[in-house]
């Protein structure tokens, strides 16, 4: 191959900045200078910039590490929580109170721990095949459950300790030239990562696993390596930045990292990423870094306003700042993370920039690309399930049932507590309070069942929960409604959470995991704005009556049933058990027996297929979103009713709870499978294993903090069991290969 | 291609078997390349054309048989001992990245190191001559592989296939996406490509494109081969009798049919 000039080859393009980075660079500015004309006193000195590059720096040092995630086509999730944890560690190694270790042995503890999350996380999804989402938001639950077990919910400082190490200490504080170090070793990672991303052989393996991973795989890369070692410097980066958190702070709260997810994964996708993969440069992860704590500080710090205060019968002009209240900066980041995402597959890849120049100067638009055969949307059902023909009896074909797992460990769980507390598990008011438990994440999953079903996935079933809940809680207590009203509203508030849901992913095609993750923000922040952060509580009874039990309700009325069975049984049996029931009954019948149901589960198992076959999927899981939607409000407009109060954190993990209880009971996270006796089943299965930790045995009992990792640990043990025992039928072959030595038919591609 | 006896096969393949579980995919198959040969492998669906060409370029293991690449007999384990050997398969998807430009996909997975990082110059310069020498044009080496048309992939990917100097390129249908421009197009590829002394195995369902530029047509039916002809003394109608209605007992080789 003779080399040939290259002269006629022009300029190579640039690999490590583009128009969409000094674009960036402008929006910064402008924004900038919007924050110092809003408010000179806080945005206009040089402390103020100083303090914008300081705080970038920790996120900007995560989102380096992430733009390598996101480029491959993965998501990680729990580099929040990883932040939080190495922090948390770091502060129990090195406190005096605590372990006392040095704070060379610490910091290599630290680093060591966040590998070994980059690792797991990276084994998880390529090795295991766990869809990245599930896999890391689990890890990010079990983390912050790891952190407020470590902490006990308890600030730890060690700041006396700390002035024995000033060069460790020294690296989160102000240095001679003036600037804090941590903007120095945030530009030394910013260039290292960006130099790797845009011009090594592992930056091309990122762009090539992340473009067609099967292309890549073909052409020799490997691209399991390339997605671990992705997750690892994701993980490594979050330590560093843990560290220097650490080292500039002298102490650390339970709250370190919190959603700290969103706002990276914002700062990359802004940075002009695709969450489709492929496409991401780390200078613009960094610029989007700056732009997201901007906004974040722009909408902390507040406006400042001339109040107007009328003091015996003067009129006195004082100078007061508006601010938001908590959980407006959360809806925000939560709807630019929607917004941006839309971003790269909207504007970007279609050139839109470059067609309307085009098009202003008369000249042909550029060509389009062909975006016609990729698919947008999330992962489908891979493998066919063989099926296992036990027998013929009643028991072989019960066992074959995909949901036969969560009866079987439903009815165990249960019999484990008759035999752990035999004294008080069967008791009426234990069975039944277990019952009313189980209502709430029932009612989540019946919902649910359609999104997973239909080959989507739900992350933000907790948050419209708590939407809905504060709502009606507002409608009654602040504007003092009526009970319809303030159902009313809080129905209204909750299909427009599912509405924006179903818009996003089905509307815009995007992936559903992102659109619900932006929800699950956007839903928890209004409803604690909605409340300013406060538990409301005191309205009338009227309203609560949707949260009590048969006999209470019959009372309300004045009415009273004779004494005997029918009133022991009222006395104990609650409402919503029987809204939940009526619900399930008629959700579970129309997915079971009517064409709906069946076009669920078509559109789950394979869309293209569903699509060619003439059923329209997006109003299939159009539908799907709203129900799952609407069933979260229900049980959200429940909880308050039952609590007659509504508390901010109203239906954390429920997400978690209720994909956990779907997939148990015989769902698929690759969707086309899941039937409403199977999700009931799983979620008793949740309820029970929850009740039963809580259970004190002998005087021990599980401390709360602990429970949520278990539960995590549980979610993920169930999305691998689904996967490669129902899907890969990893079983089924091993007892062909040990009965026959043979592998089970593999079909070749004719 | 009437020298062709005197030459030595540059792929020969003996007595291959193959089952799936079951299902028994190839059945002593036999099969000779011979330099700048084209070779159309035509057959029904599940006539086992793919499985031979993935046994040939190790994606399968076989059964039973014997492959003997320039007279050595090889044992194929994965794609990449195949490429190491002077074999290419060219694959109908799944073979490009879109989101990397042309000179970045050609050289997809060993993109040539200076230091470091990779070296640019040195890949865009390769990249473009490669294009050159097969006469296929992209306006640059710089665009993205999702920009281009659907037979221009094809011509990335074959010039892909060709920056590895191989020796034989295996095309699984590769007409089958390809409007007729394009695949008049491809075609004139490889003639190109023929000149340069490669041989092709070309894998199609349209006779029409075999008998453009084949020079012998080979045919499989249940996993057997039922016949071979070179397309100079044949024609379609020929062919398709053979794929319908051919058996082993009455297979004839190219040279026996041409005797005939």
């Amino acid at each position: 191959m003779a080399p040939t000039t290259t002269t006629s080859l022009g300029r190579a393009p640039s690999q490590l900045v583009g128009g969409w980075e000094v674009g960036l660079l402008a929006f910064l500015a402008v924004l900038y200078l919007g924050g110092v004309l809003v408010n000179p006193t806080f945005f206009g000195s040089a402390e103020a910039f100083h303090a914008l590059l300081r705080d970038t720096a920790r996120v900007g040092i995560i989102a380096v590490g992430m733009t390598f995630v996101i480029v491959n086509k993965d998501l990680d999730l729990s580099v929040g929580s990883t932040y939080g944890l190495v922090a948390v560690v770091f502060a129990r190694l090195f406190a005096p109170s605590f372990l006392d270790f040095g704070v060379i042995t610490s910091v290599i503890l630290c680093v060591l721990l966040g590998a070994a999350i980059g690792l797991v996380n990276g084994l998880l999804v390529t090795v295991l095949k766990a869809p990245a989402f599930i896999a890391t938001l689990t890890v990010l639950f079990i983390g912050r459950g790891l952190v407020l077990a470590l902490t006990q919910g308890q600030a730890i400082y060690y700041s006396d300790k700390a002035k024995e190490h000033p060069f460790f200490f020294h690296l989160g504080e102000t240095n001679v030239l003036g600037f804090n170090n941590q903007i120095l070793i945030f530009a030394a990672i910013a260039i290292g990562g960006a130099l790797v991303l845009a011009k090594t052989r592992w930056g091309y393996e990122t762009f090539a696993t992340g473009g067609n991973e099967q292309a890549a795989g073909y052409a020799g890369i490997p691209t399991h390596w390339v997605r671990i070692r992705a997750y690892l410097i994701s993980s490594l980066c979050a330590t560093i930045a843990a560290l220097l958190s650490a080292a500039q702070d002298k102490g650390v709260t339970p709250l370190y990292g919190v959603s700290w997810e969103l706002t990276v994964i914002a700062s990359v996708v802004i940075g002009g990423a695709s969450i489709l993969g492929g496409r991401g440069r780390v200078i613009g992860s960094c610029l989007g870094a700056a732009v997201v704590v901007l906004i974040d500080k722009v909408l902390r710090e507040g406006w400042p306003i001339t109040r107007t205060v009328v003091i015996e019968g003067e009129q006195i002009s004082v100078s007061a700042k508006y601010t938001l209240p908590a959980g407006a900066v959360l809806v925000f980041l939560g709807l630019l993370l929607v917004v941006a995402v839309l971003v790269e597959p909207y504007l970007v890849r279609r050139q839109v920039a470059a067609r309307f120049w085009a098009w202003l100067r008369g000249r042909p638009p550029p060509p389009a690309y062909e975006i016609g055969g990729v698919a947008l949307e999330g992962v489908q059902t891979r493998g066919a399930v063989t099926e296992i023909s036990l027998s013929a009896t009643w028991l072989g074909k019960f066992l074959a049932r995909r949901d036969a797992l969560a009866i079987i460990l439903a009815a165990l769980l249960w019999l484990t507590g008759l035999a752990l507390r035999p004294d008080y598990w069967w008791n009426l008011s234990n069975t039944f309070a277990i019952l009313l438990n189980y209502t709430e994440l029932a009612l989540i999953t019946v919902g649910l069942t359609y999104v997973i079903a239909a080959g989507d996935i739900d992350l933000s079933v907790g948050a419209v929960l708590a939407l809905a809940g504060s709502t009606a809680a507002y409608f009654l207590k602040v504007l003092g409604a009526d009970p319809v009203t303030a159902i009313a509203m809080g129905l209204l508030a909750g299909m427009a959470a599912g509405l924006v849901n179903a818009a996003v992913t089905v509307g815009f095609k995007l992936p559903a995991f992102i659109a619900t993750l932006g929800m699950f923000y956007i839903a928890r922040g209004l409803a604690a704005w909605l409340v300013a952060g406060q538990q409301l509580t005191g309205w009338p009874e009227g309203y609560n009556l949707l949260g009590r039990k048969v006999n209470d309700i019959l009372l309300h009325f004045h009415i009273s049933l004779p004494e005997g069975i029918l009133r022991s049984v009222a006395e104990v049996v609650s409402v919503q058990t029987i809204w939940m029931l009526l619900v399930a009954l008629l959700a579970g019948i129309v997915l079971a027996y009517t064409p709906f149901g069946q076009k669920v589960y078509a559109t789950g198992g394979n869309i293209r297929a569903a699509a060619y076959a003439g059923i329209n999927t997006n109003r299939v899981r159009f539908m799907a979103f709203m129900l799952s939607a609407l069933c979260a409000t229900m049980a959200g407009l429940i909880n308050i009713a039952y609590f007659r109060s509504f508390n901010p954190v109203a239906g954390q993990f429920r997400e978690l709870d209720a994909i956990a209880a779907v997939i148990i009971g015989g769902g698929s996270i690759f969707g086309g499978y899941g039937t409403i006796i199977g999700a009931l089943a799983g979620a008793a299965v949740i309820t029970l294993i929850r009740a039963l930790l809580q259970i004190n045995v002998q005087g021990f009992a599980m401390p709360q903090h602990w429970i949520n990792v278990f539960i995590g640990g549980i979610l993920i043990a169930a999305v691998l069991i689904d996967i490669w025992v129902r899907q890969a039928n990893i079983l089924g072959r091993l007892r062909a290969r040990l009965a026959r030595r043979k592998p089970v038919v593999e079909l070749p591609h004719a | 291609m009437p020298d062709a006896l005197q030459r030595e096969p540059i792929v020969e393949m003996r007595g291959i078997e193959k089952a799936f579980g079951a299902v028994q995919a190839l059945r002593n198959v036999d099969m000779v390349l011979y330099p700048g040969e084209i070779l159309g492998l035509v057959g029904d669906n599940s006539a086992g054309k793919s499985t031979l060409m993935k046994i040939l370029s190790g994606a399968y293991q076989r059964d039973a048989g014997e492959i003997y690449v320039a007279g050595k007999p090889v044992h194929f384990k994965s794609p990449h001992e195949s490429r190491d050997a002077g074999i290419e398969m060219i694959y109908q998807d799944f073979a490009l990245c879109g989101n990397m430009d042309v000179g970045q996909n050609i050289f997809l997975g060993r993109w040539p190191l200076k230091g470091l990082f990779v070296n640019r110059r040195k890949m865009y310069a390769e990249a473009d001559s490669v294009l050159k020498r097969l006469k296929v044009d992209v306006n640059s080496v710089y665009q993205k592989v999702e920009s281009l048309s659907g037979g221009r992939q094809q011509s990335v990917a074959i010039a892909r296939a060709i920056s590895f100097q191989p020796r034989v390129v295996i095309l699984d249908e590769p007409t089958a996406n390809l409007s007729v421009m394009a695949t008049e197009r491809l075609l004139e590829t490889m003639l190109e490509l023929k000149k340069q002394g490669v041989a092709q195995i070309i894998i199609s369902h349209r006779l029409v494109d075999i008998f453009a530029v084949g020079d012998r047509v080979m045919v499989l039916k249940r996993g057997e081969n039922v016949g071979d002809r070179y397309t100079s003394n044949t024609d379609e109608r020929e062919v398709l009798e053979i794929i319908v209605s051919g058996t082993r007992e009455h297979a004839l080789s190219a040279d026996e049919a041409r005797k005939s």
